[in-house]
């Protein structure tokens, strides 16, 4: 039965038939994450302002990061380990993104704004409007670094788990040859 | 694992259709209690009212002494064997058998111990990474034990779970459960309609008939000592041969031959004197040589056995000869039995000494 010592034990050896549904819930649930941010990014006017190649290249990549998390996510579930890196590869990705549209957009005066508009503010001391407005920065870089994190931490996990079994399955060959001959 | 009480349980149907009579037994801890009969006889309905699928229209169940009677099927801790598997197609073995577990929320590392020790009982250590769809019907069917097993309920439920597979297979699983119940010692309800199958794993046999119990006893007992022909005819293959015969003057008489009487048998039958009963004679009480001449119309070889149907008279017989024989339709033989059953006419209850 169970006691302290072999409790790691079985917890090892669980591995063995049981898949790593924590990792890829994680890395799905970081796929939720990035449609939110691209759904809000292209219903509002910042879709329009980067309405050039930039915006095709965010599309491709959405694209890509939601194909690659979803298969990386099968793969982890099943112990594969290239996977992992994959995952933490595409989260370290998202994370870099919020230094491109969100905060691009935070930082641009909104073009639709006139020159004189746009003086009467500044003198007024007034708050100058921007392509993106502080509320959806937030939320548009929350939803980035969330899904960046998420990918990491289910690339993390499923390294360690991953790693875990090799070795643990590894050792048992080790014995099982050791014991037959 | 416990005792099972079964008293004066009944089945009605909403349509008025009792499909159970008066059922009553008394399972004792760790014993293995086989539902035999034909299709429909009320078996498989009985296993259902204690699994809790079946509402129960009158009398007690008790399990370990407690009234289970109203209780709901998940309260009874009770755990039944499907014919048809009943697996998760899309889980591993693993998953499968660690599934009810999982549902009431059991240690992981507990239940983890749990399947790999009904694994290793059934010899399914290799095949816990594996889909069902990945197994033979036995295996599957082993699955479906280890499922059970798992829970360590208090009673274990299987209704007819070899009648999938094919008959080597289903030789090989039979040998397999009875080898479960001996490692465990659980108390076992086991539904079946082949008596192969209730001869060799009960420890006690319950005949049932049209809703009704017809005998409870050992294997031994019913093939042995049948408490009525319908018992007779059922548990036996081929079945028993069965003769309208006259008791007269120490002799029973036939259309076509008399037997002799012992005189054990003359004072079973003295009341019956000048009255008919039926004979019951097995075909493996049977042997060649004597006064009884059968007609033959086919001989079956099995290789250790020799099965010959033929006709005595009117009576139509098979007997099952332990040598290799050749006869040839049209041939006549020269039979006696080696042993007799006497069943009263009227009732069809056994004529005994009891």
């Amino acid at each position: 039965m169970i006691n302290a010592n072999n409790i790691a034990l079985i917890k090892k050896d669980r591995l063995r038939f049981t898949k790593n549904k924590l990792s890829s819930g994680l890395a799905l649930l970081a796929i939720v994450f990035n449609a939110l941010y691209f759904v809000d990014v292209y219903r509002s006017d910042v879709g329009s302002y980067f309405y050039n190649w930039t915006i095709g290249a965010s599309v491709l990549y959405n694209l890509i990061f939601m194909l690659a998390a979803f298969l990386s996510s099968e793969g982890v579930k099943n112990y594969k380990l290239g996977y992992s890196y994959v995952l933490m590869a595409l989260g370290l990705g998202e994370i870099v993104r919020v230094f491109y549209i969100p905060l691009q957009a935070r930082n641009t005066t909104d073009p639709t704004i006139t020159t004189d508009a746009l003086t009467e503010l500044v003198a007024k001391n007034e708050t100058v409007p921007t392509v993106m407005g502080d509320f959806q920065f937030y939320f548009c870089a929350g939803c980035l670094v969330a899904a960046g994190a998420l990918c990491i931490i289910a690339g993390v996990v499923a390294l360690i788990k991953t790693t875990t079994l090799i070795k643990y399955q590894a050792e048992l060959e080790k014995n099982s040859r050791g014991s037959k001959s | 694992m416990s005792d099972l009480k079964l008293q004066h349980l009944e089945k009605i149907y909403d349509n008025k259709v009792q499909a159970v009579f008066d059922f009553n037994l008394n399972v004792k801890n760790g014993e293995l209690i086989v539902l035999v009969g034909p299709s429909g006889c009320g078996k498989s309905t009985t296993l259902r009212m204690v699994a809790g699928l079946e509402d129960i229209s009158g009398g007690n169940l008790i399990i370990d002494g407690k009234d289970v009677t109203k209780m709901p099927p998940k309260d009874r801790d009770i755990a039944m064997v499907f014919q048809d598997y009943a697996l998760y197609n899309h889980m591993t073995i693993y998953e499968n058998m660690a599934f009810s577990l999982m549902l009431r929320k059991e240690n992981k590392n507990e239940i983890h111990q749990k399947v790999l020790a009904a694994a290793e009982i059934l010899g399914l250590t290799d095949q816990l990474n594996k889909k069902p769809d990945q197994l033979s019907g036995g295996q599957r069917q082993r699955v479906a034990m280890g499922r059970a097993i798992v829970r360590t309920p208090k009673v274990f439920l299987f209704d007819e779970p070899l009648s999938n597979l094919d008959a080597k297979l289903r030789g090989a699983t039979r040998r397999e459960i009875l080898l479960l119940h001996k490692r465990l010692r659980a108390t076992m309800l086991y539904v079946t309609h082949d008596q192969t199958e209730a001869l060799t794993l009960a420890d006690r046999i319950v005949c049932m008939s049209m809703g009704h119990v017809q005998q409870i006893g050992t294997p031994l007992e019913l093939y042995d000592s049948p408490a009525n022909l319908f018992v007779a005819t059922f548990i036996g293959l081929p079945p028993m041969n069965l003769f309208d015969v006259t008791v007269q003057d120490g002799k029973l008489y036939c259309d076509s031959f008399s037997v002799d009487l012992s005189a054990e048998e003359k004072a079973l039958l003295a009341k019956y004197d000048g009255k008919e009963i039926v004979l019951g004679i097995r075909p493996e009480n049977i042997v060649q040589g004597g006064s009884i001449t059968v007609s033959v119309f086919s001989n079956e070889n099995l290789g250790q056995t020799t099965l010959v149907n033929g006709a005595v008279g009117k009576h139509k017989i098979t007997c099952k000869f332990r040598e290799w024989s050749n006869f040839k339709p049209g041939d006549s033989v020269n039979v006696s039995f080696t042993r007799k059953h006497f069943f009263d006419k009227e009732t069809t209850e056994a004529i005994s000494s009891n």
